[in-house]
């Protein structure tokens, strides 16, 4: 592709040095902001869906798939409206297990409130680390 | 916008320039499906940037490429993709019309058994419809099911 800068580190006038492998590596391969109530998303990268499970229960899939399944993942999610109570919280389906929550080119998610049970806050935001294939 | 020539150039790059270049394309199309007996029905959205990719034509590798990468993360062994290549360096689907983009979608994120048998048992597995078709609330989002009722002129449209 044109514009192509071909370097394995970047090095700062007095910072430092820092190998490339930490930008490839350790950005996000996939990240989605989105509403988990009407399944709409504000904006995302690298995905083709996502899949309305159920009540708070999403999974969704890549375009370009990753490495392996154990990739991390990370999320939050919003308060209950207007309340301020930060009260939400995006974590790994269960279902079949959590070996079955994550493949390469899916990830399923539940949003819960903290004392366990299934919400659909209007706020969702997930990103994923790992290797791409 | 013309796609560059992307043939050999990385799907996750591809994506990138299609994210900065084109605008996403909210779909208004729903697969709703059901893949098991203890579930309730599942609704997929497509991502309005992946839509947009499939329109434009020239990003997005053949869906079997995703059917072989898939058949090798079933392997019992499997430990990492090694043929994540085929990704990248297969040559890029032309432009689809939306509602080849869903077909497309269809055969990559909804399971095989589902859309490889999707009328043949007592009721249609998996139907195509609008946004809003749908239930306009949430209510009961667990119990939802495809309804026993469609007639074939539903099926068709």
């Amino acid at each position: 592709m044109a514009g192509t800068i071909v370097a394995d580190t970047l090095t700062h006038s007095t910072a430092g040095s820092i190998a490339t492998n930490y930008v490839v590596d350790g950005s996000a391969k996939v990240w989605v902001n989105f509403d988990f109530a009407s399944t709409t998303e504000r904006d995302a990268l690298n995905l083709s869906s996502i899949t309305d499970n159920g009540t708070a229960d999403m999974t969704l899939t890549f375009s370009s798939a990753m490495g392996n399944a154990n990739y991390a993942t990370t999320g939050m999610s919003g308060e209950v409206s207007g309340t301020g109570v930060p009260d939400g919280v995006v974590q790994a389906a269960r279902n079949g297990g959590y070996s079955g929550a994550f493949t390469t080119t899916t990830t399923r998610l539940r949003c819960t409130n903290l004392a366990g049970s299934a919400v659909e806050r209007g706020f969702a935001a997930v990103a994923m680390m790992g290797d791409l294939a | 916008m013309q796609t560059p020539d992307f043939k050999g150039t990385h799907l996750f790059d591809r994506l990138c320039w299609a994210k900065e270049n084109l605008d996403g394309v909210q779909s208004d199309y729903r697969v709703v499906y059901e893949d098991s007996i203890d579930e309730c029905a599942k609704i997929l959205v497509p991502d309005p940037n992946w839509m947009a990719c499939a329109l434009q034509g020239g990003i997005l590798p053949p869906v079997w490429v995703y059917h072989e990468l898939a058949k090798d993360e079933a392997q019992p062994n499997f430990k990492k993709h090694t043929r994540g290549y085929l990704l990248h360096t297969t040559e890029p689907m032309p432009a689809m019309t939306e509602e080849q983009a869903i077909e497309y979608l269809i055969m990559k994120d909804v399971p095989q058994h589902v859309w490889q048998e999707w009328n043949t048992g007592n009721k249609p597995k998996m139907v195509i419809c609008r946004k809003e078709q749908l239930p306009s609330t949430r209510e009961w989002r667990n119990a939802w099911k495809i309804t026993e009722d469609l007639t074939a002129t539903d099926i068709a449209a």
